[in-house]
């Protein structure tokens, strides 16, 4: 059986390697890379420090230390969501906009193109009526 | 080519706005009845149509504005009004393209509009919808203080005051254009006027807003929500009211 220390350091390692790979496929974008980042380093180092729960748990009035990782996580994992939550809101906002915009663009880019076809045409009819005379 | 559109030049002041998603069966008839009961212009919103509901619109001599994914129905009707905003329209009026509300009534509206008693006429029609739908607005009336007989109808008029907030980046993530765009015109303290009108039955399809029981319970849950949240808002306003 190998040491929990090495269970922990493992894991916070792939998640680490995981990330990295993702940013480097472009997957993953910048503040969110960063933050996944921060995840994968603590994991690390809470793992290979698994100590450090003992001496801060107290400090909190946790009882039992390794529940403080428990509720530590569950919290910023609460936290992470709501970001995410707020930055698709963003997104959709902008997403709306742009879409409406475009329709926007669309057609008036449509409407000169008309009024171009228009000015055109009167030209040629105005060429021809020259050529007549 | 100029992208501007202040400079392109627009014939008339006002424009209809019908937004439209898969109504081919209806569209050519209300665009036609609307340019001949008002003489405006008339801009159909074609909400990522998959049938040739763009193509009628435009042929039977309406402006279409192509949506390149499907926004719902406010979010058509926004795309409309940001549209009018910039091609410098004074007035829009909006109505929906599935044959309910009667182009004979649009001139009403847009008198009262025109007279200056509101910033906002609402065509309502508090017959229709069935006694869950009337429990539902008495439910959002009490829950929101909105004076308001007929709060989904989509028969409207706005001037260039309320386009201008409705056109605005906080409008743009309501997903009904009821009581989220109602709050919004009151907090702008803009005046909503009501007129009733009659409406017809819809010619084709079911409704947008109430096609299943679970859309209707997630309507009503994510209306509450809103409503709740701006309560703090309405207190405000009257507060600076008072002043």
């Amino acid at each position: 059986m190998i040491d929990y220390q090495w269970t922990s350091t493992l894991i916070g390692l792939l998640i680490a390697s995981l990330i990295l790979f993702l940013v480097r496929r472009d997957h993953l974008h910048g503040p969110y890379a960063v933050w996944w980042l921060v995840v994968a380093a603590m994991v690390v180092v809470l793992g290979v420090f698994p100590r450090l729960f003992d001496t801060v748990a107290p400090l909190f009035g946790v009882a039992y230390p390794p529940i403080l990782a428990v509720v530590l996580g569950m919290g910023l994992l609460l936290i992470k969501m709501l970001t995410m939550d707020l930055e698709r809101s963003r997104q959709e906002r902008k997403l709306r906009r742009l879409t409406q915009r475009l329709a926007m663009l669309e057609t008036l880019l449509e409407k000169v193109h008309q009024s171009q076809l228009a000015q055109e045409k009167e030209k040629d009819i105005g060429g021809d009526d020259n050529q007549g005379q | 080519m100029c992208l501007n559109f202040q400079s392109f030049s627009v014939p008339a002041r006002l424009a209809v706005l019908i937004p439209a998603h898969n109504e081919a069966a209806t569209i050519d008839g209300i665009v036609r009845a609307a340019k001949e009961h008002l003489g405006g212009d008339v801009v159909v919103i074609d909400d990522a149509s998959t049938d040739g509901t763009a193509q009628i619109a435009r042929s039977a001599g309406a402006t279409v504005l192509p949506l390149s994914c499907n926004l719902g129905a406010w979010g058509a009707t926004q795309a409309g009004i940001r549209y009018a905003l910039k091609a410098n329209y004074q007035q829009v009026m909006t109505m929906d393209a599935d044959g309910q509300h009667l182009p004979e009534y649009l001139p009403l509206l847009l008198t009262t509009l025109v007279s200056g008693e509101a910033d906002v006429v609402i065509g309502a029609c508090t017959e229709r919808g069935s006694r869950a739908r009337q429990l539902a607005w008495g439910y959002f009336r009490k829950l929101t203080g909105l004076g308001i007989e007929d709060l989904t109808s989509g028969f409207r008029a706005y001037n260039k005051a309320a386009m201008r907030v409705l056109a605005a980046p906080e409008a743009t993530l309501l997903d009904y254009q009821d009581v989220g765009v109602l709050l919004l015109l009151r907090y702008a303290r803009l005046r909503i006027q009501e007129i009733p009108v009659p409406m017809r039955e819809r010619d084709h399809g079911g409704s947008r807003v109430f096609p299943s029981w679970l859309v209707v319970g997630k309507y009503m849950l994510q209306t509450s929500l809103l409503c709740l949240a701006k309560v703090g808002m309405n207190g405000k306003r009257r507060v600076a009211m008072q002043r």
